[in-house]
């Protein structure tokens, strides 16, 4: 097993004709890191795998693994993994062929190469499967013969591009604790690909989020969920319920008051840097499951326009008067509305985010 | 009759049937294959006929003719060249198409479309221009009417046929595969021979095959290059044909035929004839 | 709503950085296809360009041109090219379009046979054809003797060297071509999209009429070049069935020859017939690119 080594992008671009794919990159993946890139279609998240790769030649900037140098040298030459999208099983060769095909690219003698692919193959539990075409395989199997292929190769990093994305729900969820125990246990350098926030948090020591080609916030996934600093960021990654306001003042240490803007302009305290100062513009976000109802009368009354049960909790849409879009609160109880049909709608100080870009990034 | 029936009714819908305009259709359609197969089976018939004319009803059953052209040289060293040259076209087709079609699945750039373009061209180039220009420009190079000079008219044709093949199946292959054999290794050769080959090999051997098919049967562009050595079966049948109307010609047909279905077999053992219609 | 905007890129900081083509990773070459580009620029491109040449005599430019459109006879043979081509092409779309209908919507299990009886009439010789509707009609064929024995007629007539069996035997030999052409078209329709027209109302025949049928022109397009312009190349059906009574300007060429052996004239015919063929290549390539395909 190699030693994790760390991987690097400098300021690396990609331009497709007059079109900049990707803004000046700079991003670095400790060694034995699982990094997930993040972020909608066409965000510049797979134009950046495929520059690691080497599939594709930044225009400017440079690629390190294991701090060498890698930008000019041909994908078959910087020793990397990659479990692609669909898997790209080859389907002319049998599971074990599919396997070895790394180690015989790499010369391996053939009695070693067996052993070796044996070993793979059961650390992905597929143990008898070595002579089985890949048309026999399920969804699921694929997905372990993919991984196995790109690990037996000792890779110095994983690359892997939405390995999930074809499976069925239950299946992935499974899946995504298995190939996290399996990269944990090997320590090796990962970074993957998803559009899917769920995979994101579940799976890496540390998302980079990405919009219109360039990295927007880089954080571990509870720094990104619970401290977004942008609405897209706070929308992406979850759901977030989005105030308007401006600065009222400084409040208890490290606090501010905030007058949103709302009818009758309530005052909320919100955690920000001390740097702030007049009476700029704020934006804050609330979570959905940090929003508290009741009956009784609070600073925001809210009209319930549905409640829709979704087995662990209940989800409800409110109406805000003053607000266009409505106010989405999960709970787990069931909380019933006042005579007049409206709730009461709080949240602590500690759960309200400030958005440092006040709506834009 | 005993007793009537007590259990709770279930009253069965009678199934719509096929209507009158299926069954019009349906018998539209037979008729179609019999017109089409028809010239074909009578063919057959006639080259068993134990009559030196073609005259009906035939007057018994003999295998004479099969014979006759077996000793009649003129067919078989026709035969012989017409495989030959149709085997070696769709050779020297495949050689130089593939790659070349390779290329231009990935290129994507306006000088492989054109290049494409090109490739393809001498299929919808009438066949009899093609022959007679060719003719003119071999004779200058000295090769004239001979059997290099058939081969390379042959393998004009070849090429479209079988790039065209390669490139709707290779165009269907995304580039993952290969990218995933880089990834684990591999250089350009080792992902041309151990991953791109493999997947291809059915597009080659169908275009190759259609090659095959047409070569056997390209008078318009034999008749230019048929000299002592380079006489194809289709150019003497046709000389033959207009002296002699005897079975002969029948029983050669039917074995030229009987070539092609055992091609065709292989195709369609090989890729599926279903996967024809697409191409 | 404000959408994280786009943020002014660092042009200043990356015109510092070195800059690459960006070029990105390819098995292939543009040198695997030089082979392919050298044979076919030596034995396709270069002989049709010298054929051009050949056709404009140096003395008298577009004499044989000016023949070719002023001469009756000759300007007749252009004519009945087109006019052979053209009745072929609409009667293969006719016969030929319920096969494909039928193939495609109510075949099923039978689609493979079908295809296969599609296909191999297409690996028999044209000459083979040609000599089986020749053996059906002629004098003594199968049809006079069972037609004589039925006392339907009562000397046998002569049915091959007409006009009538140029046409059967040329649709007989290019109606498969149509078939193929459209089925793999038709095969993309949707038969939901059939379905939907026919919950909104419409009745079979409308459904067919304004769903099923222009939703297949373009296969219809493709066949229709692809028969026009195999007709026009042909001659073999021409020579061997027509009796001298259909001439087109491949026949023609055939005869001039191996009979009279006029080159410059015999390469002018066939430029013109290479004209036909880029007319129908062009308006191809218009369909294929106007279908986003290829």
């Amino acid at each position: 097993m190699n030693a994790s080594v760390p991987l690097s992008l400098e300021n690396v671009t990609k331009r497709y004709g007059q079109t900049l794919a990707l803004k000046p990159t700079s991003l670095h993946v400790a060694p034995g890191e699982m990094l997930a890139l993040l972020g909608p279609s066409g965000c510049g998240k797979t134009t950046t795998l495929r520059i690691i790769a080497g599939f594709s030649m930044p225009n400017t900037g440079s690629v390190l693994i294991g701090g060498v140098d890698v930008t000019e040298l041909p994908p078959n030459r910087r020793g990397l993994g990659m479990v692609f999208q669909n898997y790209s099983l080859f389907p002319h060769m049998t599971v074990g062929q599919n396997v070895a095909y790394g180690l015989k690219t790499r010369g391996m003698p053939a009695a070693e190469r067996t052993k070796k692919v044996r070993a793979m193959l059961d650390l992905v539990r597929l143990s008898n499967f070595e002579d089985r075409s890949i048309h026999q395989m399920s969804g699921g199997q694929q997905q372990r013969v993919a991984l196995a292929r790109s690990l037996v190769t000792d890779p110095k990093v994983l690359l892997l591009d939405e390995p999930l994305g074809a499976l069925d729900r239950n299946l992935r969820e499974s899946m995504q604790f298995e190939l996290r125990a399996i990269q944990r246990r090997l320590g090796i350098t990962s970074i993957i690909v998803t559009h899917d926030q769920e995979e994101a948090l579940t799976m890496s020591d540390r998302i980079a989020v990405m919009a219109e080609g360039e990295i927007v916030q880089v954080g571990t996934p509870i720094d990104i969920y619970e401290r977004p600093q942008s609405q897209f960021v706070s929308e992406f990654l979850g759901t977030a319920n989005i105030f308007d306001g401006t600065l009222a003042g400084p409040a208890e240490a490290g606090m501010w008051n905030v007058r949103l803007t709302l009818p009758n302009a309530p005052v909320v305290k919100v955690a920000g840097p001390p740097s702030l100062r007049g009476s700029s513009a704020i934006r804050v976000a609330v979570r959905p499951e940090r929003l508290a109802i009741s009956p009784e009368s609070t600073q925001l009354r809210a009209n319930v326009r549905g409640i829709v049960f979704r087995g662990s909790y209940y989800a409800y849409e409110l109406d805000l008067p003053g607000l266009e879009k409505p106010i989405y609160v999960y709970s787990g109880e069931k909380t019933v509305a006042a005579n007049d049909g409206t709730i009461g709608l709080g949240w602590p100080d500690e759960y309200a985010i400030m958005l440092s870009d006040g709506g834009v990034r | 009759m005993t007793t009537i029936v007590t259990t709770p009714q279930v009253i069965e819908r009678r199934q719509k049937g096929p209507g009158w305009g299926q069954v019009l259709l349906a018998a539209y359609v037979l008729l179609f294959f019999a017109f089409l197969l028809l010239p074909i089976a009578i063919v057959v018939l006639v080259s068993f006929s134990s009559s030196s004319f073609i005259v009906f009803p035939m007057p018994g059953f003999s295998t004479q003719w099969y014979y006759r052209i077996v000793e009649y040289r003129p067919f078989m060293q026709s035969l012989l060249v017409s495989v030959e040259i149709a085997l070696l076209s769709a050779l020297a087709g495949t050689v130089l198409g593939v790659p070349a079609a390779i290329w231009a699945v990935r290129a994507n750039t306006n000088a492989a479309q054109v290049f494409t373009n090109v490739m393809l061209a001498p299929i919808s180039v009438p066949a009899i221009l093609l022959g007679f220009s060719l003719l003119y420009m071999l004779s200058a190079l000295t090769l004239g009417v001979s059997f290099l000079s058939l081969l390379i008219t042959h393998t004009v044709v070849a090429i479209p046929y079988i790039s065209r093949t390669v490139l709707a199946v290779y165009r269907g292959i995304p580039a993952d595969y290969e990218e995933a054999a880089a990834v684990l290794g591999a250089s350009r050769a080792q992902i041309f021979f151990q991953i791109t080959m493999p997947l291809i090999k059915p597009g080659i051997f169908a275009g190759a095959l259609f090659s095959v098919l047409i070569s056997l049967d390209n008078l318009p562009l034999s008749f230019f290059f048929g000299g002592a050595s380079s006489s194809s079966l289709p150019v003497v049948m046709l000389s033959y044909m207009q002296n002699q109307f005897d079975p002969s010609i029948a029983a050669i047909a039917t074995v030229q035929m009987l070539i092609a279905i055992v091609a065709l077999g292989i195709v369609n053992a090989i890729y599926g004839v279903d996967k024809l219609t697409a191409a | 709503m404000s959408q994280p905007a786009a943020l002014p890129i660092a042009e200043a900081g990356e015109a510092t950085l070195r800059s690459r083509s960006g070029r990105p990773f390819q098995i292939s070459s543009g040198l695997w296809a030089l082979p392919a580009l050298i044979f076919l620029m030596a034995f396709f491109i270069i002989p049709l360009a010298a054929n051009i040449a050949r056709s404009l005599p140096a003395e008298d430019m577009f004499r044989f041109y000016a023949v070719l459109f002023t001469d009756p006879y000759y300007l007749g043979v252009v004519w009945q090219t087109v006019k052979v081509s053209a009745i072929t092409t609409v009667a293969c779309l006719l016969i030929g379009y319920p096969v494909s209908y039928f193939m495609v919507r109510f075949a099923g299990r039978w689609n493979s046979l079908i295809v296969f009886l599609l296909i191999a009439p297409l690996l028999t010789s044209i000459i083979m054809r040609t000599f089986g509707w020749t053996v059906l009609f002629a004098r003594k064929g199968l049809v006079n003797t069972m037609l004589l024995g039925a006392d339907l007629i009562e000397k046998p007539e002569n049915m091959v060297n007409t006009e009538m069996m140029v046409y059967v035997g040329l649709i007989h030999v290019l109606v498969p071509f149509m078939v193929l052409s459209i089925t793999s078209v038709l095969q993309g329709v949707n038969p939901s999209l059939e379905e939907s027209a026919q919950i909104l109302g419409a009745s079979k025949l409308r459904t067919f009429l304004t769903v099923t049928f222009p939703l297949s022109i373009d296969g219809i397009a493709t066949g229709c070049i692809l028969v026009f312009v195999l007709t026009n190349g042909s001659f073999l059906t021409m020579l061997l069935l027509g009796g001298g009574k259909v001439t087109t300007l491949s026949l023609l060429i055939y005869q001039q020859f191996t009979l009279t052996q006029n080159i410059g004239f015999a390469a002018a015919m066939g430029n013109v017939l290479l004209l036909f063929a880029l007319i129908g290549m062009t308006i191809q390539l218009r369909f294929l690119r106007r279908k986003g395909v290829k």
